[in-house]
């Protein structure tokens, strides 16, 4: 053993000391991470556990011609225009025959929904024949009640009097919990207990293609050109810098640049997912463009040589050899891009995405809105249940990122190939 | 620190006094190659100055030299492969058959066809064998039909020496294959569509000592119907297959002469220190 | 001229000690010929008997030098692959190392020669032209193995010109013991031993001619053995000194 082996024993102790104490971190910060990560889930999974279940009312229902104030035989019209309010009142004031007050009674049709007429009438749209006869039906409870219901606690949303009359009718069998199928099949809605998800998923789903039938082919190909084609000098050189400002270029300004050129300009309609996409497709541009550009870049140059002293042009060479192995990438890149784009709502708010829109969305011109508008929306609504239907529409705007980030690593899988 | 720089600035100016006229045979008399006066600059960085030879028909022509003194370039000057990037400038006369391949009629598609080349590290395309081989005879409408394409891949492959042993797997990816024979799949891969001339860049230098020989006898063998020059590190590699080396420095042609005659008695100083394995 | 054979400045320090050592083993091994030829003179002339013995068994080691050297040039051979000088060098070398073997053998032959003459009570010390002879050779071995040491072609060159002298005045000494023969028959035996000596001596010169073919292939890498030098000279005319 000379001098240095002695030297460097007496240094190896604290150099793994260092190393211990670096892993240390590295572990304790990760760990952070998890946490915080963790802890925003579970909050928002357990605020969001109550607007997936609902309470619902069964009553046994006469769908009497009279209280409906329809003859026997019905048009349909006649049918969609009867007196479905007053049925239902007469029916829930049958089972309380000791109200009698005009207050008391107003107070105890506040415990169905107002949505509650609409689901009879569709109900008997559906089956004419249940005209004049008995049929037990759901209806939904007002929000507030089925807060009550779900919380057990006193908000001051119910008084006294219908909390008995509530339990009265817990009592018989009459309310039940299930799960709450509007917030899936239903457009947005000022009654909480019936607001859903479908109009802003749809609108979110359109936009998206927009975005990706203008953004990929436009990206791809500019990234390609620039990669491939494009000489080297000061003007590409400039481009490249701006494509990479533009992808830090805060996302209210594609809104605002899509307000003063698709709205103004152009004379596109307001709050359409058309115009919502191909600002979303400003947006993921300058993303695709940088993914696909360094997946090109990673194709091995042997690939293009191999190609080229074959005889191969250029042209062949990029789209036979080249964008075939990038696509991988390329493919990521743009997934990446767009669930970016999902979650995106800023630059939506200027082209007109923030209106309350009831229905759900049939075509790209229709107004509609999009996921995390809605969220938004929701969030500053100011009825209680309201509050679990925001963290329901985060999960449901995460489920959708996972799945799209899932496609990209699935597309990775599958396109990668080895040189 | 400033005088090392000052003392390898006057070594540098010894060896490019040193370097003077090409000396030995750089011509021949039957011509495949004839290049008169070739310069190639890559931006302001002269990297091949004023080199004139020939390459005859039917030879194996090795060029040699130490890393960086231009003989890859000048290689590639043969199938303008060079022109894909954009600083390098290429002037001089440079003439295959007769027939001037930096003309503006010249197509370069064309000239890669009949001048094939097989690169440093073995580069198979993430395809089949079959398919990796048959790339060059679909891209040039080779083939009429696949019986035909079948027949041009099975004797590309055959020539290359590697039918037997992929026979029966040539619908496997040729990125399984190993280096050797990945090599000999890129040699069929480039015969298969028939040049004239192949050039060779560095082709055995991943290679190990057997697939090495391998190789160096296939090039013997396409030596009958192809002109081939190659560049190689391997100065014995040079003296097995060649039958006239080139020695390059700095750029410049040193000596071209006769294999036997550059690796018993060279003429330049230059080159005998190079292949003897002295301080240049 | 100057040299351009240079053996040192080669990037491998070993390989430079290497080639050094096979040039000083190559110096050695001439050095004991040359002994061997004038002990083997010296015996004739003087009769002296205990060297020529010495003689007639000193070849082993002659012998044992050339294994040795030819040994360490196939292990430069497979290990450092020689090429253009260096291959000449080793290759020149080889071949050296067989013609000064030869010569030790016919030093050896000398020896014997020696023994046999004292045996039978002949001299050689009669015959002035073959005390003539041996100087001349001497000579010639002697700058043989400088010019190979020097790598002096123009030496070389004369000293393969001088080959004709000896083999006129090996001509000159048969032509005198032939008639010395057909005078006296009775000692036609000795006789015959003496022309041996002188014919010994006279391939000595043939095997230094040869070492001096090999310097000129050697330094300018031609090989001049069995051509007309004149052809050389031409192409080289400062190599010629008279």
């Amino acid at each position: 053993m000379n001098k240095n082996t002695e030297v460097i024993k007496g240094t190896l102790a604290k150099r793994y000391a260092k190393e211990r104490r670096f892993r240390m971190l590295g572990m304790i910060s990760v760990f952070l991470g998890l946490l915080f990560l963790v802890v925003l889930l579970l909050g928002i999974l357990f605020k969001a556990a109550p607007a997936f279940t609902q309470h619902y009312l069964s009553i046994d229902m006469n769908y009497d011609a009279d209280s409906l104030g329809v003859g026997t035989n019905p048009s349909i019209k006649e049918l969609e225009g009867a007196n479905y309010r007053g049925l239902i009142r007469n029916t829930l004031y049958a089972q309380f025959p000791e109200v009698t007050q005009r207050n008391d009674k107003r107070e105890l049709a506040a415990l169905i929904s107002g949505s509650a007429e609409y689901q009879i009438r569709d109900a008997l749209l559906a089956n004419p024949a249940l005209l004049n006869n008995n049929a037990r039906v759901q209806v939904l409870l007002d929000d507030d009640v089925d807060t009550y219901l779900k919380n057990n606690t006193h908000s001051g949303r119910v008084n006294e009097q219908q909390i008995s009359w509530i339990n009265t009718l817990e009592n018989s069998g009459a309310v039940e919990r299930g799960f709450n199928r509007n917030l899936f099949t239903n457009g947005d809605s000022r009654e909480p207990e019936s607001a859903g998800l479908l109009g802003a998923t749809m609108g979110s789903l359109y936009a998206l293609t927009i975005c990706l039938l203008v953004s990929f082919p436009i990206g791809v190909m500019a990234a390609i050109y620039l990669e491939e084609f494009a000489p080297k000098n000061r003007w590409v050189d400039l481009i490249e810098i701006n494509i990479n400002n533009l992808a830090a270029v805060p996302s209210i300004v594609f809104g605002l640049l899509g307000l003063a050129v698709f709205l103004n300009f152009f004379g596109m309609p307001r709050s359409a997912p058309l115009v919502g996409g191909l600002v979303l497709a400003l947006l993921t541009l300058p993303t695709i463009i940088i993914a696909s550009r360094s997946a090109i870049k990673s194709v091995p140059p042997s690939i293009r040589e191999a190609a080229l002293g074959l005889g191969a042009s250029k042209m062949q060479t990029v789209f036979q050899h080249v964008v075939p192995l990038a696509m991988p990438g390329i493919l990521t890149g743009a997934i990446i891009g767009s669930a970016r784009a999902l979650g995106e709502a800023a630059p939506l708010l200027m082209i007109g995405m923030v209106a309350f829109i009831v229905d759900v969305p049939e075509g790209f011109t229709d107004a509609s809105t999009v996921l995390p508008i809605q969220i938004f929306l929701w969030a500053d609504s100011p009825e209680r249940a309201f509050i679990a239907m925001t963290s329901a529409a985060t999960i449901v705007l995460l489920v959708f990122l996972i799945c799209m980030n899932g496609l990209a690593i699935w597309l990775r899988k599958r396109f990668e190939k080895q040189w | 620190m400033a005088t090392e720089n000052a003392e390898e600035k006057s070594n540098k100016v010894d060896i490019e006094q040193q370097l003077g006229e090409t000396v030995g045979e750089q011509f021949t008399d039957e011509q495949k190659f004839a290049l008169r006066n070739v310069d190639v600059y890559y931006g302001d960085n002269h990297a091949i100055q004023d080199i004139s030879m020939d390459i005859a028909p039917n030879e194996v022509v090795a060029f040699i030299g130490p890393s960086g003194c231009g003989k890859s370039t000048f290689l590639r000057v043969l199938n303008r492969m060079n022109d894909t990037i954009d600083i390098c400038r290429v002037s001089g006369d440079i003439r295959l058959d007769g027939e001037d391949i930096y003309d503006k009629k010249m197509d370069p598609v064309l000239l890669r066809a009949r001048v094939g080349m097989v690169f440093q590290k073995p580069n198979p395309f993430p395809k089949s064998i079959y398919d990796n081989v048959a790339y060059g005879p679909k891209l040039h409408g080779l083939a009429s039909s696949r019986a035909e394409l079948d027949d041009i891949v099975r004797t590309s492959l055959k020539r290359a020496g590697l039918l037997k042993e992929v026979e029966n797997r040539l619908d496997e990816p040729g990125t399984g294959l190993s280096g050797g024979q990945q090599q000999r799949l890129c040699i069929a891969r480039t015969i298969a569509v028939s040049p004239e001339v192949i050039l060779m860049d560095e082709p055995a230098s991943a290679l190990d000592p057997i697939a090495t020989a391998i190789i160096e006898e296939l090039i013997d063998e396409l030596r009958e119907n192809y002109t081939i020059a190659i560049v190689t590190h391997s100065m014995q590699q040079a003296a097995r297959i060649s039958q006239r080396t080139a020695y390059f420095h700095l750029g410049k042609l040193v000596e071209m002469g006769p294999t036997e005659k550059i690796f018993t008695n060279p003429d330049h100083t230059l080159t005998e220190n190079y292949i003897t394995g002295r301080f240049g | 001229m100057e040299s351009k054979i240079d053996i040192s400045d080669h990037i491998s320090h070993r390989y430079n000690d290497e080639l050094e050592d096979l040039r000083n083993q190559v110096m050695e091994m001439g050095g004991l010929v040359e002994r061997q030829l004038q002990d083997g003179l010296k015996a004739l002339q003087k009769s002296d008997m205990p060297l020529a013995e010495k003689v007639a068994s000193a070849d082993d080691e002659v012998n044992a030098k050339e294994i040795a050297i030819d040994k360490r040039c196939t292990q430069i051979l497979v290990r450092r692959q020689p090429a253009a000088s260096d291959l000449r060098l080793v290759l020149a070398i080889i071949k050296t190392i067989n013609d000064l073997e030869r010569v030790g053998d016919e030093a050896e032959k000398l020896g014997r020669y020696a023994i046999h003459l004292y045996e039978h009570n002949a001299k050689i010390g009669d015959f002035t032209e073959i005390k003539h002879l041996g100087k001349h050779v001497r000579e010639m071995l002697s700058k043989t193995l400088d010019a190979f040491i020097r790598m002096d072609v123009q030496s070389a060159i004369a000293t393969i010109q001088s080959d004709d002298e000896i083999n006129e005045e090996f001509d000159s000494i048969m032509r005198q013991l032939t008639s010395k023969m057909m005078e006296d028959p009775s000692h036609i035996k000795e006789t015959l031993r003496v022309l041996w000596a002188a014919r010994a001596l006279e391939r000595i010169g043939d095997h230094a001619k040869n070492i001096c073919e090999y310097v000129v292939y050697l330094v300018k890498g031609e090989d001049v053995r069995h051509t007309n030098l004149v052809a050389l000279l031409e192409e080289h005319p400062e190599l010629n000194d008279e």
